[in-house]
């Protein structure tokens, strides 16, 4: 490499955060939801797709327990904030306001996916299956199990990592920056909720 | 990332997407026309989603660099599928609706 390189290289980037401001680890887990991000809008807008090709699509209303909808999610709002509040507590240094709130988190998971799982059982026990249902186009139920269980499958897998960092920062080994981290994740997990609630259970 | 940001701020936000999840779920009893009723859920989530983004995952408080990268990717995404893929699900439709 070129001295005259490596001196525009230094003025340009001087290395450290710049030019995002934040550490590569940070930087690296938002290139990782934006790709995630664009697995869930494929997702979506391919439902789109062959719901307008279809013509025809049951009244959700009809299909779907609302309620229980509903309920869910209130819990993953509600654990977005307690993750918040988390990682608030994580940079003012609060270790014990921490972990407490990481185990809410956590724990508003696991009740998300068990009323996922009955969700799932109920509407199984009414018929449907990946390649078919008693409503209408079989795509109908073959997005539902798709997008529901890509979605599920991303809160178990936080569920996971919250609970093995609480356990990490009770033992001393976790950084803020690690709770931020895993907090963008759960977040997103929350955000795609959002997407999927409207696109799927209401519109 | 801004660091000091009130417990406060986040618990409103909270009271703010439940709000929002409530309208959303009323509007089924509304006798909105389709359109109109697409418009308002459509409205509702992008709020809720700017406020989880913007609020929660700290967005508001990064450079204005990486906010530009991510949002713009996000929406010309966005858009890119929006536009690409529903008129040519309409015109499926119609296809088949009315083989040649």
């Amino acid at each position: 490499m070129s001295q005259a390189y490596m001196t525009s290289s230094t003025i340009s980037w001087e290395g450290g955060v710049s030019p995002f401001g934040m550490s590569w680890q940070k930087l690296m887990m938002w290139v990782f939801l934006v790709t995630d991000a664009l697995l869930f809008a494929g997702f979506l807008a391919s439902y789109l797709f062959i719901r307008l090709a279809s013509g025809t699509w049951p009244d959700q209303g009809d299909v779907f327990n609302m309620p229980l909808i509903g309920l869910m999610t209130f819990i993953l709002i509600t654990s977005s904030a307690t993750m918040a509040t988390a990682v608030g507590a994580a940079h003012r240094g609060d270790l014990k306001t921490a972990i407490r709130f990481v185990s809410y988190t956590a724990l508003g998971g696991v009740l998300f996916l068990g009323l996922q799982a009955t969700e799932w059982t109920q509407l199984i026990h009414e018929g449907a299956r990946l390649s078919s249902n008693p409503w209408g186009p079989s795509a109908f139920s073959s997005f539902f199990f798709m997008i529901t269980g890509f979605h599920g499958t991303h809160v178990l897998i936080g569920v996971g990592i919250l609970i093995t960092t609480a356990l990490r920062a009770r033992a001393g080994k976790a950084t803020s920056e690690g709770v931020e981290l895993v907090g963008l994740y759960w977040h997103f997990v929350d955000l795609i909720w959002v997407f999927i609630f409207t696109t799927f259970y209401l519109i | 990332m801004e660091e000091t940001i009130s417990y406060r701020v986040y618990w409103m936000i909270w009271v703010v997407l439940l709000v929002l999840t409530l309208i959303m779920i009323g509007i089924e009893s509304l006798s909105l026309s389709t359109g109109m009723g697409i418009l308002v859920l459509s409205t509702a989530m992008m709020i809720k989603a700017t406020l989880i983004t913007g609020w929660f995952m700290h967005l508001k408080y990064e450079t204005r660099f990486i906010m530009l990268t991510l949002v713009l990717a996000t929406l010309l995404t966005a858009a890119f599928l929006v536009f690409l893929l529903i008129p040519d699900g309409i015109a499926a439709h119609r296809m088949m609706e009315y083989p040649r």
